[in-house]
């Protein structure tokens, strides 16, 4: 299987939780002979989505930017189990992670197609995969987790996922306890595949 | 990247933060902009910038915050990303939540909320509750921030505006503008967004049937003029 993580943490603070997940993701991969490729997207020049449309109407598929974000784009259609890391922002994601997240709309068509009775940008691609998210917070927050959750289930929904599972971590969770967790959602997504 | 329409000392004041890329020839600098004059007609001085260019130097992230320190009121106007807001805001909002840490409001037993913040997205498509996770993400981020939350308006089929001024583009918009005035005289007497307008803003534009087949034949046309014709569906990765 192809494994992709995208971490959205920055180096350092809130990002160390984050980085301790990826490289625990990672690790499990490995582990099983899957093939994994990660990316920290602080490091990486992606410039915002100007919402251009050109990716949909000029040259459909590819994105008029070019920058750091095409081999992701690129990681993203070839994968089977999709991982994101953020610290919950919000109840959301990380302008990081969300840059990336925004510019990844190639991978969809332009129309407007009715999916689970709502309307949806359909796949460009036939290829679905397994996504989990792993947000990360210092503290317990009902209403952040809440959100996070939430909007986790309808981005599964516009990227028609087989499998999505969403996991809140908290920042003084010891690290034997993360690795656990994230060993019992990777277990689930290769099971769903 | 600041356009203050009126400042005087004893007025409150409103900000406009544009979450759009496309700045003022978006959607949501339409909507937010008829707001902005709205509230100004109501006696608030306001200013307005886009997130663009507050993020684009040093210098002009010191003058988005001190605007955002001097407003009592700030209505952030922004296009419903990938479910969510977009990036730049996002980032914009981080910068801000940062520098008011430990200020009063921020914390739960700190003192009161003084400043207010409302929200307003748009989507293309035609449900309105799709937008439901950026305005509850709005929400939060007033209250890690220490902002008394004014309430949002969502509104789908939001790419029907098109960017055009709410004034000039028609009765189709005729609700859209009705529930703005409601707001704003809300927002300007210091109160929040009022329920009855944000019910009113989710209103559909027009049946969902007759969007789905207005956006994908412009879609189909714009791509015919653009020179993809036949490569819509193409597959380059």
């Amino acid at each position: 299987m192809n494994i992709l993580i995208l971490n959205g943490g920055p180096s350092g603070g809130r990002g160390e939780t984050c980085r301790l997940i990826k490289e625990t993701v990672a690790d499990e991969s490995r582990a099983k002979d899957h093939a994994v490729t990660a990316y920290d997207l602080y490091g990486l020049n992606i410039k915002p989505c100007q919402g251009c449309f050109a990716c949909w109407l000029k040259h459909p598929g590819m994105c008029a930017i070019k920058d750091d974000e095409e081999p992701i784009l690129r990681s993203i259609i070839a994968s089977d189990v999709l991982v994101w890391v953020s610290p919950v922002t919000f109840g959301g994601y990380s302008s990081a992670l969300k840059k990336s997240l925004d510019r990844s709309i190639p991978s969809l068509l332009p129309f407007f197609a009715k999916l689970k009775g709502e309307t949806h940008h359909p796949q460009r691609y036939d290829k679905r995969r397994n996504l989990l998210a792993f947000g990360t917070l210092p503290s317990p927050d009902a209403e952040a987790e809440r959100i996070f959750h939430s909007l986790v289930r309808r981005n599964a929904l516009n990227l028609d996922s087989i499998m999505t599972e969403s996991r809140i971590i908290f920042e003084d969770t010891a690290e034997a306890q993360i690795a656990g967790q994230v060993r019992e959602m990777f277990e689930a997504a290769e099971e769903a595949i | 990247m600041n356009t203050p329409t009126s400042s005087p000392i004893d007025k409150r004041k409103a900000l406009l933060l544009i979450g759009s890329p496309k700045g003022k020839n978006s959607s949501s600098y339409a909507l937010g902009g008829y707001l902005l004059g709205k509230l100004e007609a109501g006696g608030m001085a306001t200013e307005e910038m886009t997130v663009a260019a507050a993020l684009q130097s040093t210098e002009n992230q010191h003058r988005m915050h001190k605007a955002v320190d001097a407003a009592d009121l700030v209505v952030v106007a922004f296009p419903l990303y990938v479910d969510n807001i977009p990036a730049p805001l996002i980032q914009t909002l981080e910068l801000i939540a940062e520098r008011r840490k430990g200020r009063p409001g921020v914390s739960p037993s700190a003192g009161p909320l003084i400043q207010k913040l409302a929200a307003i997205v748009q989507c293309g498509f035609p449900e309105t509750h799709q937008n439901q996770m950026a305005v509850d993400i709005m929400r939060q981020f007033a209250k890690e921030a220490g902002f008394a939350w004014a309430g949002g308006l969502a509104m789908g089929m939001g790419g029907s505006v098109a960017g055009k001024s709410l004034e000039k583009a028609g009765g189709m918009f005729r609700n859209v503008a009705k529930t703005l005035d409601m707001a704003a005289a809300s927002l300007a007497a210091g109160g929040s967004i009022p329920e009855e307008a944000t019910a009113l803003m989710a209103r559909p534009l027009m049946p969902r049937w007759l969007c789905v087949l207005a956006v994908n034949w412009g879609f189909r046309n714009d791509i015919k003029k653009r020179g993809a014709r036949g490569r819509a569906h193409d597959r380059p990765y």
